[in-house]
């Protein structure tokens, strides 16, 4: 009995203590939000970027965060005083935002922001001779998985299983010829339908769980190999690539982009979070 | 040696020929001790007397072998009128505290000192043997000077001017007054647990163990020496400093500095003298647990050890980042110590289009940011800055300095523009906190210009035109949520469930009709009828018929020769049975058994007299018999 009222008791306890503490950390985010805000529409670029950055590191993630963050990025770019790795910054606050955002008016403008970023990118990687590529696109296989949400996808495999049952069912106990041959077309069609299902579930749980990627947020991020050595010959990476990140070893990471697959430094990217 | 060693007497100096015109001052240089051990400390003593002027900048000359500890200059003048004569005395003397820091012969000097603008040396360097520590001669006491006290001349007098320069002879009066050997005194703070290695190790030690990013660990690598070993000698060109990659690196002690004498310590019953030879100020990069690596010399001497390698630990810090709590905007991580912040704006006023001087200054203990954020704002153009560093060892153990940035700002708007203001956020490491330096610049007024911008012939192209407006509420986070194909059941029971149901209806479905089959055959074997004969035989030998008993008898017999031999006797005649049986390989007594037992009871089934069952179970006994017999393969 006593046990009984000890529990509770407890856990009265430890709510009461953490309680403040939680209620000062959405206090905090909201006063640094507030701050940031408030300094990007004064123009102050540096106090808001700080604001913001300062929002980050209490692992605060919200589109919008994430988005007034590349603008403020944007904003010191545009006034003239561009500390090299803002453009990356920039577009790494952009795309983090489209990512995560369910609201279509701020994926919209995140990715009009974003496209302006890399089209002053490659603006400069022409004037410098440079490749201009600065979004190869995701592979075949990943923009197929993309093209529904996982869940849509497992929904999709179930049902699909479920028809091909049916089908094969029909077809094997059914007395009548024509009921025979509809479980069969049934089952024909929904057979390839459940394969396609199935894989593209598997891969989108596959990218859910282990794909990080992240922008490439300076303009020097020569590819290397493991030791560090710079490829001989290759150029850097683009600033405000998105890179899929394969490996991190020490102060390097492997990265992916596009077809070619290096060393770069870490301190070069900036990962993109996820929504899950 | 006894008393005050006057190791050395020059009154012979080098004038150089432009001073010929004033009188060649005197000088004398001598030292307390001409043979010490390491560690111990010599005086030498310079006196300059003239009659111009008053010697000045006295400089002890080359010390090899040692280093200078301490100086103690003492000026004196005298002026005496005798006769209406006038005599000036200008004396002037130093004692310089120098260090023995290795064993051999060295030369020291020649002290050198400045008299009316011209500096006068002595002849000849005095010669200096140093031994290994606690094998020098005893020290002589500090040489008393009584006279001092009652004297007014001092240690100069006019009427005796050779006074002081033949000292030996107040030592000799001393003799019989020498102390006893001064003893050494151990720090136990030096002491280790064994000594590293024989002769002579090296020893790493770190401040501190547990760190954040950027925090100073100051890094000291210690040398024992074995004071009752002769002869140690490093191997000068085979000595590997530390490395610590994952750290900025400053050194605390200057390049040229000789080992620093640390003290004594006592290590398995043995005293060792214990050098600082390298201190650093190290700033860790990155968090994790950080190495630094060790630190070795090769051995000349002894050369019982000659090769020898020494190294210092491999030493690990822990390394952590600040915490995020209460960490202001802005803060780079790194920026750690204590830092303060100046700035200055010149000109308070300035015409559009024009530029002021921004003059600041980061000061402080730590790791000195090198770069600081300026508050970027349009029209306000921040040029990259020119840095001047004064940067070093502050005490012992300490690095910092300053480092000034001096901005130019170009101001394109007119009117009064606030510049903002600069701020250093950082972590004190001693107060366990979050602090910022924080300057403010303060307004510039910026006179409209008729040649603003709007003048330009070649217009500036706009850097990322139409960016979107900021938004001012947060969206929230979607909660992470679970996921169907995260679970076994959904891929069990949502997929797999319906091919797998109809993969087992096919597959029950086949698996039926073969146990089926299966059961059928196994119904309608021999063994089976066998044993459903046997089964009827024996319940009708229980029963009170005796022509049912041997009828079930025969077709018992019967069905074993089919079960067991593969044969059929029923239909057979006289010895064919027997054959039939022998011919499938039964054994011929076996055969002519199951023959007689089916001809008993065939006759007495069909007996016109009256059955005895008695008789019939006996035959159904002799049958089982038979039965065992052919089932046992004959």
């Amino acid at each position: 009995m006593a046990r009984r009222r000890l529990l509770p008791a407890c856990v009265c306890l430890v709510f009461a203590l953490l309680a403040p503490a939680l209620a000062r950390a959405d206090g905090d985010a909201a006063r640094l939000f507030a701050q940031g805000t408030k300094a990007l529409h004064d123009g102050r670029a540096a106090d808001a970027i700080g604001a913001f950055e300062a929002l980050a590191d209490r692992g605060v993630v919200d589109p919008v965060a994430s988005y007034d963050r590349g603008l403020a990025y944007a904003m010191r770019v545009r006034i003239g005083a561009e500390v090299p790795g803002d453009l990356g910054r920039a577009a790494q606050g952009f795309a983090e935002a489209r990512d995560l955002s369910r609201d279509p008016g701020l994926v919209d403008d995140a990715s009009r922001a974003l496209a302006l970023v890399r089209s002053e990118v490659a603006r400069r990687r022409t004037r410098a001779g440079e490749p201009v590529e600065v979004d190869p696109g995701r592979s075949l296989a990943r923009t197929v998985a993309g093209l529904l949400g996982e869940d849509t996808w497992s929904v999709l495999a179930a049902v699909s299983s479920a028809l091909l049952a049916l089908g094969l069912f029909v077809r094997w106990l059914s007395g009548a010829a024509r009921v025979r041959v509809g479980g069969a077309i049934a089952a024909g069609v929904t057979a390839p339908v459940l394969a396609v299902a199935t894989t593209m579930t598997l891969a989108a749980r596959h990218d859910r769980l282990t794909l990080r990627e992240a922008i490439v947020v300076s303009a020097d991020a020569r590819p290397s190999d493991e030791r560090g050595i710079t490829v001989p010959g290759a150029t850097p990476l683009p600033e405000a690539a998105r890179v899929e990140v394969l490996d991190t070893h020490d102060a390097q990471s492997r990265v992916r982009f596009g077809k070619i697959a290096a060393w770069v430094p870490s301190a070069d990217l900036r990962p993109l979070a996820r929504a899950d | 040696m006894r008393g005050l060693v006057v190791a050395f007497v020059s009154v012979l100096l080098l004038a150089p020929r432009a001073a010929s015109a004033q009188t060649v001052p005197q000088l004398t240089v001598q030292v307390d001790q001409d043979t010490v051990g390491v560690g111990d400390v010599v005086t030498l003593e310079m006196t300059a007397q003239s009659g111009d002027a008053m010697p000045s900048d006295p400089r002890p000359g080359a010390t090899p072998g040692f280093v200078v500890r301490g100086q103690n200059a003492s000026p004196t003048q005298t002026h005496i009128a005798i006769n209406g004569v006038r005599i000036d005395r200008f004396g002037l003397t130093v004692d310089w505290a120098l260090q023995a820091q290795r064993v051999g012969t060295f030369a020291v000097g020649p002290a050198s000192v400045v008299v009316g603008g011209v500096r006068y040396a002595a002849r000849a360097p005095l010669t200096l043997h140093v031994v290994p520590a606690g094998q020098a001669p005893h020290r002589a006491p500090p040489q008393a000077q009584p006279q001092q006290g009652f004297d007014p001349f001092g240690a100069f007098s006019p009427f005796d001017a050779w006074k002081g320069l033949i000292q030996g002879f107040q030592g000799q009066q001393q003799d019989d007054q020498q102390p006893p050997a001064p003893s050494i005194t151990t720090d136990p703070k030096l002491a280790l647990a064994a000594p590293r290695g024989a002769y002579y190790f090296l020893h790493a030690t770190v401040d501190k163990t547990s760190v954040v990013v950027g925090e100073q660990v100051t890094f000291s690598v210690y040398e024992y020496i074995d004071a009752g070993a002769m002869s140690i000698q490093v191997d000068d060109e085979d000595v590997h400093d530390a490395t610590a990659a994952d750290f900025v690196k400053h050194p605390l002690l200057r390049d040229d500095q000789d080992a620093l004498l640390s003290g004594y310590a006592q290590i398995a019953g043995r005293t060792w003298i214990v050098k600082l030879v390298r201190r650093w100020a190290l700033f860790p990069l990155r968090a994790g647990d950080l190495t630094i690596g060790p630190m070795s010399v090769s051995l000349l001497r002894p050369r019982t050890q000659m090769g020898a390698k020494r190294a210092t630990e491999t030493l690990r810090v822990h390394v952590t980042e600040p915490p995020v709590a209460g960490r202001p905007p802005g803060y780079a991580l790194g920026d750690v110590g204590h830092f303060a912040l100046t700035a200055q704006v010149s000109p308070n006023a300035v015409d559009q289009g024009g530029a002021v001087g921004v003059h600041v200054e980061l000061s402080g203990t730590g790791n000195v940011p090198s770069a600081i954020t300026t508050p970027a704002r349009e029209g306000v153009e921040w040029l990259a800055p020119e840095v001047h560093d004064n940067l070093g060892a502050i005490g012992h153990d300490t690095y910092g300095g300053k480092r000034t940035f001096d901005y130019v700002v170009r101001l394109e708007r007119a009117g009064d523009v606030d510049l903002g203001e600069l701020a250093v956020p950082f972590w004190d490491p001693e107060q366990k906190r979050y602090d910022v330096a924080r300057a403010t610049l303060g307004a510039v007024h910026v006179a409209p210009s008729g040649a603003a911008p709007t003048a330009s012939a070649d217009p500036v192209e706009e850097t990322l035109p139409g960016l979107p407006p900021p938004r001012d509420a947060l969206e929230g986070m979607r909660a992470p949520r679970a996921h169907p194909d995260d679970s076994l059941v959904f891929w069990l029971l949502g997929v797999g469930a319906w091919p797998m149901a109809f993969g087992l209806a096919v597959g029950g479905r086949a698996a039926g009709r073969r146990v089926a089959g299966a059961w059928r055959s196994r119904k309608t074997s021999p063994a089976a009828e066998l044993r459903e004969r046997v089964a009827a035989a024996e319940a009708a030998c229980q029963g009170n018929d005796p022509r049912a008993a041997d009828a079930a008898v025969m077709r018992a017999l019967e069905a074993a020769s089919v079960a067991h031999a593969g044969v059929s006797v029923r239909g057979a005649i006289g010895d064919e049975v027997v054959d039939r049986l022998a011919g499938a390989g039964v054994a011929r007594d076996a055969a002519m058994r199951l023959a007689e037992l089916l001809r008993e009871c065939e006759a007495a089934r069909f007996a016109p007299d009256a059955a005895d069952v008695v008789a019939a179970r006996d035959r159904w006994i002799r049958a089982q018999g038979v039965l065992r017999q052919l089932a046992k393969g004959g």
